[in-house]
C-alpha cells in the first residue's frame, strides 16, 4: 500500500490515486506504461529499469545497499513513489521480511517494449488523404482562440462573438465548481469559478481536466479508459492527422470535448475525418513545475491607478474587468483603472487582493517586469488597504440589557459583566449594557439573586 | 501703428459648419475631467464603455515604432519609452490638454481650447492632422480629423490691435466684420466714430501707401513691387470695458473667431523703450526657453499662460520675456511679499535701473523716473474700487494711462475672475503673460482665462523636469492617524457637526505623528521642516505645544521677516507652522519637508501649491538627475485622520499631484509603538484635556483664517467690525469658565470601588 497520500497535482498524482484493480487494467498499455516510466523521479527510474529482467522478489534490505546511507531518504521517496504507482509491488515471505517485485503487466510490456522497439498509437493519416494540413503557427492560434472561447463563455459574456455553444458534458464540468445556476436563473461565475480566471493557464488547463475525469464516472464513462487515452494523447505527434475511425466511442466523445478546449483540432475530407493535436494536447503529461509555458507579460500599473494593457484579446479585457474599470479598448491596448469601486466588485466575487496582485505581478508588461516592485508600491499596498478594510467589522452574538429599575442595581450588574470579561458596551446615562450572548445564562443568574 | 500687420494674408480656409459635432466633442471632453471620477455610478460608466469601445480602429502596419493612439473621442495617449517621445511629447503639449503623465504612459484631450491655443503659436491646421496622423499608431478617425477642422478654420482672421490706448478689432475680411457686430455682445460694445454720418461704416485704411512713404528706403525691389499691391484693413473700435466679452464671444465655443493678440514690439514705435538686458549669469534653462519661445514665436509676443511647478524659475521666465519686450512692464502679484520678491527678481537677473523699477503697494508708493519703466504692484492695489489716498490716486491714474507694453500676471490660478476683469479694464496692455504652476480651479472656471489672459502656451511636465534634475524629487505619504475613541465618538455627534474639522485636525494621534516626524528629520536628517494648518486653532495648539515658530495673516510684516530669517539661516530654528497664508507667498528656499496638518477641503491647487515649497532644488546637480545619488531629496506629508471625511478630501486633493505622476504612499504605522511615552498626549488624561478644549473653542477660533487683502492705505484706516463669543468678549479666550466632566476616564476607576466601602454620606448621594 502507498505510504503517502499525494494530492493529485498532476496527471500521474491522478493515476496513483486510481484503486490497484484499475491501475492494472491501465497498464495494458504499452504507452501507459512508458509514461509513467518518464515521469519517475531519476533514483525510482533507475531502480525500475534494474528491475526490469529480475523475476523474483528482492528484498528491501537488500535494496537499501543499492545507495549511500546519506541518500536514505531520497531512496524511501523513489520507493513510495513506484509503490504508489503498483510499479513495484510489496511481498512478505515466512519470516515477514519485506520485499519488492515488479507488476508483472508493467514489466512484461516494458520487455516487449525493449525488444520490439516503439510503435505510435496510431498511424498518422497520409497527405493523400488530408491534403494540406495547418501549420504549427495556424494551430497555436487556433488552440489560444479556442481556449479563449471557452474563457469567455465561462464568464458569460454578451460579447462573445463565436455562437458556439458547449456540449452537455462540458457545462456539467463547468457546474461542478465554477459556474452556479437555479431554475430561471442564468448561470454566473462562483467564488471558485473567479478564482479559475486569475489562474495561469497550465493551472487552468488542469484544473478542467481534473474536473473532467473526476466526473467521468458520472456520465457513464470508465475514468481509466479517459485516463489511457489522454495520456495516449501526448505521444502523437504535433500537427499530425490521425484518423477518427480508431477510435472507440468513448475517445470519440472526449475528442468532441477536447476539440472544444482547442487540445485538438478537428477536420473533416470527403472520406474520412480525422482530428490533430495541439501543443495542449502534448503538454498533458507534464506536471506544472514543468510548464514550459512562458507567455509574455502585457499589464503596466502606473501609480495614479491607470492601467495599460498591451493586448488584442477580448478575453484579457473581460478578466481585467473582474477588478479594474475598463475605459477604453483600442486595438492592441486596453485602457483601464484601478479604483475602490471596482476592487470592492472582485472582492465580492471572492477574489482576494493576493489574487489580483499576484495577476498583476505575473502579467507584468516586459518593459516593467524587471523593475522591483513590477506593480508600484502605492499601488499594492491600496488594494491591501482596501481589502482590510472590509475586515474591520465583526460579528458577536449579544444580549442588551435595559430598563433597570435604579443606578445602583445596574452599576452592579456592569461590574458583574466586566469583571468577567463579557461586558461589551454600556451606557451610563440611560443605564444600558451589551454582553456577550454565552454570558446570558449567567446574567439572567445573577439578576434573579440581586432581586 | 503696427507696419507689418498688411504682410500677414492668408488665403481664405474652407469652414465647416460642424457645431453640433464640436458641441457633443466638447461635452464628451468635460466627461473625462479627473474631478467628475469621484461622481461615476455603474450605470453611467457602462454607457462610456460602449461609446469608447475603438478596437474597429485601423492599426498600421508600423504600430510599434509610433508613440501614440488618437482616439475618435480626443482622447490620446503616448507611450513615453519610444523613441519620438520628445517630439511627440512637445507636439502634444500644443496641441492637447495633459489630463495624467505619469512615468510609462500619458493621456491627453483634444479640446477647442488646446487646439485655439496650438495654432496661436503657428501650428497650422494641415501641420496638426499630418504630425499627429505620422504619430499616431492607427489611422485617425474622421471624427478627429473634422474636430481639428472646426477648431482651427478661423485662427487669424481677426486681430484684436492696441493702439494709442484704444481697442480696435481689425480683419482683412470686411465679411467677418460684419458677421461679429450681427453679434449682439460685439455690436453693442462698438464705439463708433465721430465723424460718422449715420450709416456704419469701417475704418480703412491704406498701409502699402503708409510703407512706401514713411519707409521707402529700407524696402528693397521686391517688397517695393508686394508693397505696391492695394491691402485694406478694416477695423473698427470697441469699448475697453467690453474686451473681455468681445474675447469671449469670438472663442471657438461662440462664434468661433478666435482673436489674434500680437504684439509686434519691434515696430512699435510710440512707446518708448526700455533699458533692459538679461545679466550674463541669467542663462534660461532648456524648458524655461522652450516657454519663453512659444511666447516669442515669429518676433513678435503673443499673449498666453504659461505652467511651470514651483520652484522651476517661473520668475526668471518673466523678467526675460520683460527682457525682451523692452516696454514698460506691469507685474501684478498676489500680496505684498511677493511684490518684494519680483522687484528683487528683476533687479537680480536684469540690468535695470533701481529708478526704472517702483513697487506699489499699501507700504510703498513708488514712481519709477523715465519714460519707460516696471511697476510691480498687486491685483487688488489695481482693482480696488473704495477712496485712495492722494498719492495713490496719481499713481493709479498714470497706471490706467500707460499704454504697458506687458502685462505680467503672478499665481494666475489663484485670483478671482472678476478681479481680472476689473485688472484689464483699468490697465491697457499689448501683451499678456500669465504665470502658474497650477492651472487647476476648483470651480472649473479654467476657460474664462483663456479669454481673459490668452491661451496656455507651455506646461512643463513635472516628472521630466524631475529626473533633468531641474526640480527636487519628493517623496510623497499620506499618513494614516486613527482617530481615539473619545475624539471619534464626539466627530460622530449630530450637535458636532460644526466641529468636525477640528476634531479630526486635533487627532491626539495625528499630533503624536507629526511630532515624531519632526524630530526625526530635525535630528536625523537635519532638514527644514514646514506644517501647514488652514485651521487657526490647530496652528496656535500644535506650534505652542511643541514650541516652535508659527505665521499666519495677523503675524506682523516685522515677526514674519525675523521668523523666516531665523529659519533660513539659524540651525536653532528648524521647524516653521505655517497657516495658508504660506501656501504661494513667503519665499522659503531652504525648506525640504512639509507636513499636512490641516487643509481646505478637497482643493487640489492647494496641495500642489504646498508641494511646490519644496520642489526648490537643493544640492549637486548630478545627484538629483535620474539615477544620481539621492533617490529623494524633498519629502511631503498628509496626516489624515481615518474613517472622516478627511479621507475623502485627501483622496481629492491628491489627484492633480497623483497624474502628474506622483505616488502617494501609505504610512499606517507612525509613530513607532516603541516612542509611545516620549511624545505628547500619550495618557487618556491628556487626550481628554485635549478634546474639551476644542469642544469649548469659539466658532470664531475653530474656522478656517481669512486672509486680509492687501488694500489701499486710506482702507486700512477704517475699523472694522467682527463677531465674536462672548467668552471672547469677557476676557476668556485663553480660560474656559464652564464646568466640565472630567470624562470616563476617571470614571472607571470608580466603578472599581466597591459600594459598601464608601463612606455613608457619599452612599446616601448614589443612592
Amino acid at each position: 500500500m502507498p505510504q503517502v497520500m499525494v494530492v493529485a497535482r498532476n496527471f500521474m498524482d491522478m493515476v496513483a490515486a486510481l484503486p490497484a484493480g484499475k491501475l492494472d487494467m491501465l497498464y495494458d498499455s504499452a504507452f501507459i506504461c512508458e509514461a509513467v516510466l518518464r515521469s519517475l523521479p531519476p533514483l525510482a527510474k533507475k531502480y525500475a529499469l534494474q528491475m526490469l529482467y529480475v523475476l523474483a522478489p528482492v528484498t528491501a534490505a537488500a535494496m537499501e545497499e543499492w545507495v549511500l546511507d546519506e541518500y536514505a531518504a531520497k531512496h524511501k521517496v523513489a520507493i513510495d513513489k513506484l509503490l504508489q504507482l503498483r510499479v513495484f509491488v510489496e511481498v512478505r515471505d515466512r519470516r515477514r521480511d519485506v520485499s519488492y517485485k515488479m507488476n508483472q503487466k508493467f514489466q512484461g510490456n516494458m520487455q516487449k517494449y525493449l525488444v520490439d522497439g516503439g510503435s505510435l498509437p496510431r498511424e498518422p493519416l497520409p497527405l493523400s488523404v488530408t491534403g494540406r494540413l495547418p501549420t504549427p503557427a495556424d494551430l497555436e492560434a487556433y488552440a489560444l482562440d479556442q481556449w479563449e472561447c471557452f474563457l469567455l463563455q465561462l464568464i458569460n459574456s454578451s460579447q462573445v462573438e463565436k455562437g458556439s455553444s458547449f456540449s452537455s458534458s462540458m457545462m456539467k464540468t463547468f457546474q461542478r465548481g465554477l459556474l452556479s445556476s437555479r431554475d430561471g436563473e442564468a448561470s454566473k461565475l462562483t467564488e471558485n469559478g473567479f478564482q479559475f480566471l486569475l489562474m495561469e493557464t497550465n493551472a487552468q488547463l488542469w484544473y478542467i481536466m481534473r474536473e473532467y475525469i473526476s466526473s467521468a464516472e458520472e456520465r457513464g464513462v470508465d475514468p481509466t479508459e479517459l485516463i489511457s487515452f489522454l495520456l495516449e494523447l501526448s505521444f502523437h505527434k504535433l500537427g499530425a492527422a490521425y484518423s477518427l475511425n480508431t477510435l472507440t466511442d468513448v475517445q470519440r466523445i472526449a475528442i468532441r470535448d477536447l476539440a472544444e478546449l482547442g487540445l485538438v483540432k478537428q477536420q473533416q475530407g470527403r472520406k474520412d475525418s480525422w482530428f490533430i493535436p495541439t501543443q495542449l494536447a502534448t503538454n498533458l503529461s507534464a506536471s506544472l513545475s514543468d510548464s514550459s509555458s512562458n507567455k509574455e507579460g502585457f499589464v503596466v500599473v502606473e501609480t495614479n491607478f491607470r492601467m495599460y494593457a498591451y493586448s488584442t484579446s477580448k478575453l484579457h479585457c473581460e478578466i481585467l474587468r473582474l477588478f479594474a474599470r475598463v475605459e477604453y479598448q483600442l486595438p492592441n491596448l486596453i485602457v483601464g483603472a484601478v479604483t475602490k469601486e471596482s476592487i470592492y466588485g472582485a472582492f465580492e466575487n471572492g477574489i482576494t487582493a493576493e489574487q489580483i496582485i499576484s495577476f498583476l505581478r505575473q502579467n507584468a508588461h516586459p518593459r516593467v517586469a524587471d523593475k522591483i516592485p513590477a506593480v508600484p508600491e502605492n499601488v499594492t499596498d491600496q488594494i491591501r488597504l482596501w481589502e482590510t478594510d472590509l475586515n474591520r467589522v465583526e460579528m458577536i452574538p449579544s444580549h442588551l440589557y435595559e430598563d433597570f429599575p435604579s443606578k445602583e442595581w445596574f452599576e452592579q450588574c456592569c461590574d458583574y459583566a466586566r469583571d468577567n470579561g463579557y461586558l461589551l458596551w454600556e451606557d451610563p446615562k440611560r443605564m444600558r449594557l451589551i454582553v456577550r450572548g454565552e454570558f446570558h445564562p449567567e446574567m439572567r443568574e445573577f439578576l434573579r439573586r440581586q432581586r | 501703428m503696427a507696419g507689418g500687420d498688411g504682410d500677414r494674408h492668408r488665403a481664405p480656409k474652407r469652414h465647416k459648419s460642424s457645431t453640433p459635432s464640436k458641441a457633443a466633442l466638447v461635452d464628451e471632453s468635460a466627461e473625462f475631467d479627473y474631478a467628475d471620477d469621484f461622481d461615476d455610478d455603474a450605470h453611467d460608466a457602462d454607457t462610456e464603455v460602449k461609446k469608447r469601445d475603438f478596437t474597429k480602429l485601423e492599426l498600421k502596419v508600423d504600430h510599434a515604432s509610433r508613440p501614440l493612439w488618437a482616439c475618435a473621442d480626443g482622447r490620446i495617449f503616448l507611450e513615453t519609452f519610444s523613441p519620438l517621445y520628445k517630439q511627440a511629447y512637445d507636439f502634444l503639449i500644443a496641441i492637447a490638454e495633459p489630463v495624467c503623465r505619469p512615468e510609462s504612459m500619458h493621456e491627453y484631450n483634444l479640446t477647442p481650447h488646446s487646439l485655439y491655443a496650438a495654432v496661436s503659436v503657428g501650428l497650422e491646421t494641415s501641420t496638426i492632422i499630418s504630425v499627429l496622423s505620422k504619430l499616431s499608431k492607427t489611422k485617425l478617425p474622421r471624427e478627429i480629423i473634422d474636430f481639428i477642422h472646426g477648431s482651427t478654420a478661423n485662427y487669424g482672421k481677426v486681430k484684436l490691435v492696441l493702439k494709442k490706448n484704444r481697442y480696435f478689432v481689425e480683419s482683412p475680411f470686411p465679411e467677418v466684420l460684419s458677421t461679429l457686430l450681427r453679434d449682439e455682445v460685439i455690436s453693442r460694445a462698438r464705439i463708433s466714430p465721430e465723424d460718422s454720418l449715420g450709416a456704419p461704416s469701417f475704418t480703412v485704411s491704406k498701409t502699402s501707401g503708409q510703407i512706401a512713404s514713411g519707409h521707402e528706403d529700407l524696402l528693397n525691389g521686391m517688397e517695393i513691387a508686394a508693397a505696391t499691391e492695394d491691402k485694406e484693413t478694416h477695423s473698427f473700435e470697441i469699448d475697453p470695458s467690453q474686451v473681455e466679452n468681445v474675447k469671449q464671444r469670438c472663442l471657438p465655443n461662440a462664434l468661433n473667431y478666435p482673436m489674434l493678440e500680437e504684439y509686434d514690439f519691434r515696430n512699435d514705435t510710440v512707446n518708448p523703450d526700455l533699458d533692459m538686458e538679461l545679466k550674463p549669469q541669467a542663462r534660461p534653462r532648456p524648458y524655461q526657453e522652450k516657454s519663453l519661445s512659444k511666447m516669442f514665436g515669429n518676433g513678435r509676443a503673443r499673449s498666453g499662460i504659461i505652467v511651470l511647478p514651483c520652484g522651476a524659475g517661473k520668475s526668471l521666465v518673466g523678467v526675460s520675456a520683460a527682457c525682451r519686450i523692452k516696454k514698460s512692464c506691469l507685474c501684478l502679484a498676489t500680496n505684498a511679499v511677493s511684490v518684494d520678491q519680483w522687484a528683487f527678481q528683476f533687479k537680480l537677473w536684469s540690468t535695470i535701473k533701481d529708478e526704472n523699477i517702483s513697487r506699489f503697494t499699501s507700504d510703498n508708493k513708488e514712481k519709477f523716473t523715465g519714460m519707460a519703466g516696471v511697476v510691480v504692484t498687486t491685483y487688488n492695489m489695481v482693482a480696488f474700487g473704495g477712496k485712495r489716498s492722494e498719492d495713490s490716486e496719481k499713481i493709479i491714474e498714470e497706471i490706467r494711462n500707460r499704454e504697458w507694453g506687458l502685462l505680467l500676471m503672478d499665481e494666475v490660478h489663484v485670483v478671482p475672475a472678476h478681479m481680472f476683469r476689473k485688472v484689464i479694464s483699468i490697465t491697457k496692455s499689448h501683451c499678456k503673460l500669465g504665470l502658474t504652476a497650477t492651472l487647476v480651479r476648483e470651480d472649473e472656471r479654467i476657460t474664462d482665462l483663456n479669454f481673459l489672459i490668452g491661451p496656455k502656451l507651455y506646461e512643463a511636465n513635472w516628472l521630466d523636469l524631475v529626473k533633468g534634475g531641474f526640480i527636487a524629487n519628493v517623496q510623497c505619504a499620506e499618513v494614516w492617524c486613527p482617530m481615539t475613541k473619545e475624539f471619534f465618538a464626539e466627530y460622530l455627534k449630530k450637535e458636532n457637526s460644526k466641529k468636525k474639522q477640528v476634531l479630526y485636525v486635533m487627532n491626539p494621534n495625528k499630533f503624536r505623528a507629526c511630532e515624531f516626524l519632526i524630530r526625526f528629520h530635525e535630528q536625523q536628517r537635519g532638514d527644514k521642516i514646514i506644517v501647514f494648518a488652514d485651521n487657526l486653532f490647530a496652528l496656535t495648539t500644535y506650534a505652542m505645544k511643541l514650541r516652535k515658530p508659527m505665521i499666519f495673516g495677523a503675524t506682523s510684516h516685522a515677526e514674519r521677516t525675523r521668523i523666516l530669517y531665523q529659519f533660513k539661516n539659524s540651525p536653532e530654528v528648524n521647524t516653521i507652522f505655517l497657516s495658508k497664508v504660506g501656501d504661494n507667498s513667503i519665499d522659503i528656499p531652504e525648506a525640504n519637508v512639509i507636513i499636512q496638518i490641516s487643509s481646505h477641503a478637497g482643493s487640489r491647487r492647494q496641495e500642489a501649491q504646498r508641494l511646490g515649497r519644496i520642489l526648490r532644488a537643493k544640492g549637486k546637480h548630478q545627484d538629483r538627475m535620474a539615477g544620481g545619488k539621492e533617490e529623494y531629496n524633498a519629502f511631503f506629508y498628509s496626516l489624515v485622520s481615518t474613517d472622516t471625511q478627511e479621507m475623502y478630501y485627501s483622496t481629492k486633493r491628491q489627484q492633480f499631484l497623483i497624474d502628474q505622476g506622483y505616488s502617494f504612499k501609505v504610512i499606517t504605522s507612525l509613530p513607532p509603538a516603541e516612542e509611545g511615552p516620549n511624545l505628547s498626549y500619550y495618557t487618556l488624561d491628556e487626550q481628554l484635556e485635549l478634546l474639551s478644549m476644542a469642544l469649548n473653542a469659539g466658532d470664531d477660533m475653530i474656522g478656517v483664517e481669512r486672509l486680509e487683502e492687501d488694500s489701499d492705505g486710506k482702507a486700512l484706516i477704517r475699523a472694522r467690525r467682527s463677531a465674536g463669543s462672548m467668552s471672547a468678549f469677557s476676557g476668556a479666550g485663553g480660560m474656559v469658565y464652564m464646568e466640565y466632566s472630567t470624562g470616563k476616564g476617571k470614571g472607571v476607576q470608580k466603578k472599581h470601588k466597591d459600594p459598601s466601602k464608601r463612606h455613608h454620606l457619599f452612599k446616601k448621594r448614589y443612592a
